[in-house]
């Protein structure tokens, strides 16, 4: 017997100290209650006889302080923690890892993968010896501590209660450095994995992990692996007619047998198309809608057996989008006449375009872009976002180089470089473009140069003063762009990116991954309405939203300074063929170690005696209560 | 007329707030000691001192016999004539017969003296006073009769000594000097009877009924001050004030029991079979008492606190001893 809790030489300190107290109570306790009777020599009377029984009243009295002092020592005998030899072994220390991947809500062992888990891992908790510790992490795209490092089952209890299904993959490789860095140092280290074994490869950007000698147990779960999938879909609007869109998506049957399928596609809740497909064993089949118009803000795919069963993880059967929202942008050019101007505006039915000369500049009212067509007046109010083409005269918000002109025919002046990730130009091909005049652009330390030739840079975004600015370092009509497609898209690109409408706008978020979503210049903080309907404050990082997503759905997102809160919704899915792919795997190997079976769990092998002697403690008290109330030991 | 009514004719003593609390107590106390002796407890009082008339009627003429030979009419015995004796009652019949000179004895018939005793020791006033309060008013009932009966009534309080003496009295008017005596009784100090019994005697040269009413709690015995009052030829009747909270005491645990006279302590644990023994223990002294009382002819009788006065009265008439 070891006392594993507070040393020997602080209990007996105790027990002491208690001890003394307790015998100073009793010897208080000895001095009576005076009570007047009317005639003592009654009493006497029957004391004489009853001094015959004092020798075993005063052994009562002494069992009394006899009892008292053992009550005290079980307390402090409790305080020390003693153990038993058999529970001297040291304890393990267990780090569970909990899949809630997308797979674990697969329905093929009832009620799913991970109520299942949950249960086995219930049992694991109860079934701890002695000195055992474990760690609940849930985990799915990240590694989420559920509870510390206890032996406690009410608070292992509590934390199984917590473990919550995501729509992501698991990132193992991460799950598994939590537990080897939560062990690092620990005797008897064990990493015991729930899950159904979908889980991928055990190697991250640093390489294949490493257990740090940590034992690695596994609780398969699932049965087989009978389902069919949308692993992709994406919606995009046309460039040129925002009004329409095309979809594509992917279907996949990630079992072994041929099924058929239902595929229906649904705009803003209602069905655009159906169809019904035949998918044979592990297919995939890309669907294709082109030029499909009528929804004008969420798309839908809904995946369903033809027979009207279900497959083995519903999870992955429906697929989100979200259209980005359309509104009319106030265009005011400011030309001296510019046919190629005026027809690429005229392009996009969403664009309000009023056009004026640059002697009546400034129009009445407010607009959201300003063109700049080969002048540069001074920028009234209300002017918007600024594109200049062709600049000249002194109110530019920039310098210009001296003009070059097109006049080694070696090398043709044009756009030598280009940012091709820029929105500006991501849409547009300028390569080609042939300039006969320029004048170059020295942009500002800020600003941002998108394409340039050898001789300067040629398309440069900036901002002065809040407001944003485009300038093309020459005029279109001294170019062949107007002639090329990429004149048009260029402009209203340009246009868009001042209105902050992306054409190169994410239809939805993969689940699983850290999401950056577009927020409104300025805002520091916004928040986040997931699927559930919950509210999460969410940081913003360089003008993007960032949160990493487990749920697929529709999510709105709202940002911005107080009064001006701008409120944007987008989608995400669950679009993994792997985690589709449900097929239990059986057997886990990370790196050459191979997983083992969990053992040494078994219900009712915990012996902590400090326990058992709480309990003869409440056990001798409440005798000693009732003998007492009953008169028996006084 | 009973005696409130002849009091409440007067206009002192008009029935509103009662003529004894108007004469002796005040107006305005109420306590228990001005309740002792009220409105109720002297209609009571009449009713016992009528139902003694017509119990004892007839047979005794309300008057009592001593055993003193003097003038009476009724022959008693004979003694022998020395010098100085009355001629008038010498047996003529017998000196011709026997040639002797003896004087003819007749039985003496005066009054009764009643003396009652009254325990004023601490035991007495022990817990709530009851016993002090019953022995006052059995006290003041038996005096009424006695003094209805035209006796001489003196009453004494006694603990170690004798504390207070209400004269000698007689007739029933006197009640209220009674009521005023026994209302100034406190209880207080030790009981010794052997001591107060024996001062009683030597006080009293004229002999009679000597009622004591005690709880005979006396640590030196309450026999010898029975046997001072046999010694000294008085007729002692014993009136055992009793309560039945001194038989069960409420007790429990770990106690220091004290005398409530004498202060001895004793350490005891109380327990349900120790208040049984008790018990016993105080049922075995009480038939002692009884026993002792039987054993040398002494009346005795027992008053509980718990029955009224008025009906123990009754039974103390039934039994006899008090009124012969």
């Amino acid at each position: 017997m070891t006392f594993a809790g507070l040393p020997l030489a602080t209990l007996l300190g105790a027990f002491a100290a208690f001890g003394a107290a307790v015998t100073l109570l009793y010897i208080l306790k000895l001095k009576r209650r005076p009570v007047a009777v009317p005639f003592s020599r009654i009493w006497e009377r029957i004391l004489r006889d009853k001094e015959a029984t004092s020798l075993f009243s005063q052994l009562k009295r002494l069992l009394s302080l006899l009892l008292q002092l053992a009550l005290i020592a079980l307390v402090i005998g409790a305080l020390g923690d003693p153990r038993t030899a058999a529970n001297l072994v040291e304890g393990r220390n267990l780090v569970v890892l909990v899949d809630a991947s997308a797979s674990m809500q697969a329905t093929d062992v009832a009620p799913s993968r991970l109520e299942a888990g949950k249960k086995r891992i219930l049992e694991l908790a109860r079934g701890l010896g002695g000195s055992d510790r474990m760690l609940i992490a849930q985990m799915d795209a990240g590694t989420t501590p559920l509870s510390t490092l206890t032996g406690d089952v009410a608070e292992l209890e509590a934390a199984i209660t917590k473990v919550e299904p995501t729509e992501a993959r698991a990132d193992f490789a991460r799950g598994l450095r939590f537990a080897s860095d939560a062990l690092r140092g620990l005797g008897k280290p064990e990493i015991v994995v729930v899950s159904d074994g979908v889980l991928g490869e055990a190697k991250d950007q640093f390489g294949p992990v490493d257990l740090g000698g940590a034992k690695l147990s596994f609780v398969p779960l699932g049965e087989r692996g009978n389902n069919a999938a949308i692993s992709s879909f994406s919606v995009r609007r046309y460039p040129l007619d925002k009004s329409r869109y095309e979809v594509m998506l992917e279907i996949v049957n990630a079992g072994a047998d041929p099924i058929d399928v239902e595929l229906s596609l649904w705009g803003d809740g209602q069905v655009t198309d159906v169809q019904r497909l035949r998918l044979g064993a592990n297919e995939r089949l890309p669907r294709f809608y082109p030029n499909l118009s009528g929804a004008s803000k969420t798309l839908e795919a809904r995946l369903a057996l033809a027979d009207g069963g279900r497959d083995d993880l519903p999870a992955d059967d429906r697929a989100y989008a979200l259209l980005p929202e359309r509104r009319r942008a106030k265009v005011q050019v400011v030309t001296p006449g510019n046919m190629y101007l005026e027809a690429a505006l005229l392009l996009d039915e969403y664009l309000e375009v009023t056009t004026v000369s640059p002697t009546k500049y400034p129009a009445e009212g407010r607009f959201d872009v300003t063109i700049f067509d080969a002048v540069a007046p001074k920028v009234a109010e209300g002017s918007g976002s600024l594109l200049y083409l062709g600049p000249t005269g002194g109110d530019l918000p920039f310098e210009l180089e001296k003009p070059v002109k097109d006049d080694d025919p070696e090398v043709p002046l044009g756009f030598d470089d280009i940012d091709e990730k820029h929105p500006l130009v991501r849409w547009a091909n300028l390569v080609d473009v042939n300039v006969a005049l320029a004048q170059p652009i020295r942009p500002g330390k800020d600003d941002r140069v998108v394409g340039k030739s050898f001789k300067g840079p040629l398309l440069v975004e900036g901002r002065r003063d809040g407001r944003k600015f485009v300038a093309l370092g020459f005029d279109v009509r001294s170019s062949d762009l107007p002639l090329r497609i990429a004149w048009p898209l260029f402009l209203l690109g340009a246009i868009d990116l001042f209105v902050e409408e992306d054409t190169s706008y994410i239809s939805s978020f993969p689940t699983g991954e850290v999401w950056r979503i577009p927020a409104p210049s300025g805002a520091t903080s916004a928040t986040l309405s997931v699927p559930s309907g919950a509210k999460v404050p969410i940081p913003v990082d360089e003008g993007r939203a960032v949160y990493l997503g487990r749920r697929s759905g529709f999510y709105e997102l709202e940002a911005g300074p107080e009064g001006n809160r701008v409120v944007s919704g987008f989608a995400a899915n669950l679009v993994d063929a792997a985690e589709s792919d449900v097929e239990p795997v059986k057997e886990l190997k990370v790196g050459e170690v191979m997983a083992g079976e969990v053992g040494g769990f078994t219900v009712g092998v915990r012996r902590e005696v400090w326990g058992y002697l709480i309990a003869l403690v409440v056990a001798l008290s409440a005798i000693e209560w009732l003998l007492y109330h009953r008169r028996v030991t006084v | 007329m009973g005696i409130l009514d002849l009091f409440s004719s007067l206009p002192l003593f008009s029935r509103r707030g009662g003529p004894i609390s108007r004469r002796f107590g005040g107006a305005a106390r109420a306590s228990a000691e001005e309740d002792l002796f009220d409105d109720e407890f002297q209609r009571k009082l009449e009713t016992l001192a009528v139902v003694s008339k017509r119990v004892f009627s007839g047979a005794m003429r309300a008057e009592r016999r001593t055993r003193k030979t003097g003038s009476g009419v009724e022959f008693a015995d004979h003694r022998d004539y020395v010098p100085g004796d009355d001629f008038r009652y010498l047996d003529w019949h017998v000196w011709q017969r026997m040639g002797r000179l003896l004087i003819r004895l007749y039985e003496e018939e005066e009054d009764l003296s009643i003396y009652l005793i009254v325990d004023q020791s601490a035991s007495m006033g022990f817990g709530d006073g009851e016993k002090l309060r019953h022995a006052k008013r059995l006290t003041a009932a038996l005096a009424y009769v006695g003094l209805a009966n035209l006796d001489r009534v003196t009453i004494v309080s006694a603990n170690d000594a004798i504390e207070g003496r209400m004269p000698e009295t007689r007739g029933k008017s006197r009640i209220f000097r009674v009521f005023r005596f026994l209302k100034d009784l406190r209880p207080g100090g030790e009981t010794d009877l052997e001591t107060a019994l024996r001062t009683f005697a030597a006080q009293h040269k004229r002999r009679g009924l000597a009622v004591l009413v005690s709880d005979l709690y006396d640590h030196k015995g309450f026999e010898k001050g029975i046997n001072a009052l046999r010694f000294a030829k008085f007729e002692p009747f014993v009136l055992h004030v009793v309560d039945e909270k001194d038989r069960r005491p409420e007790l429990r645990g770990d106690v220091r029991v004290y005398d409530c006279e004498t202060g001895d302590e004793r350490e005891v644990t109380v327990t349900p079979r120790l208040l049984e023994k008790y018990e016993k223990a105080y049922d075995d002294w009480l038939a002692s008492v009884a026993r002792f009382c039987a054993s040398k002819q002494v009346d005795y009788f027992r008053a509980d606190v718990n029955i009224p006065f008025d009906e123990l009265i009754l039974r103390v008439f039934r039994k006899g001893g008090f009124l012969r």
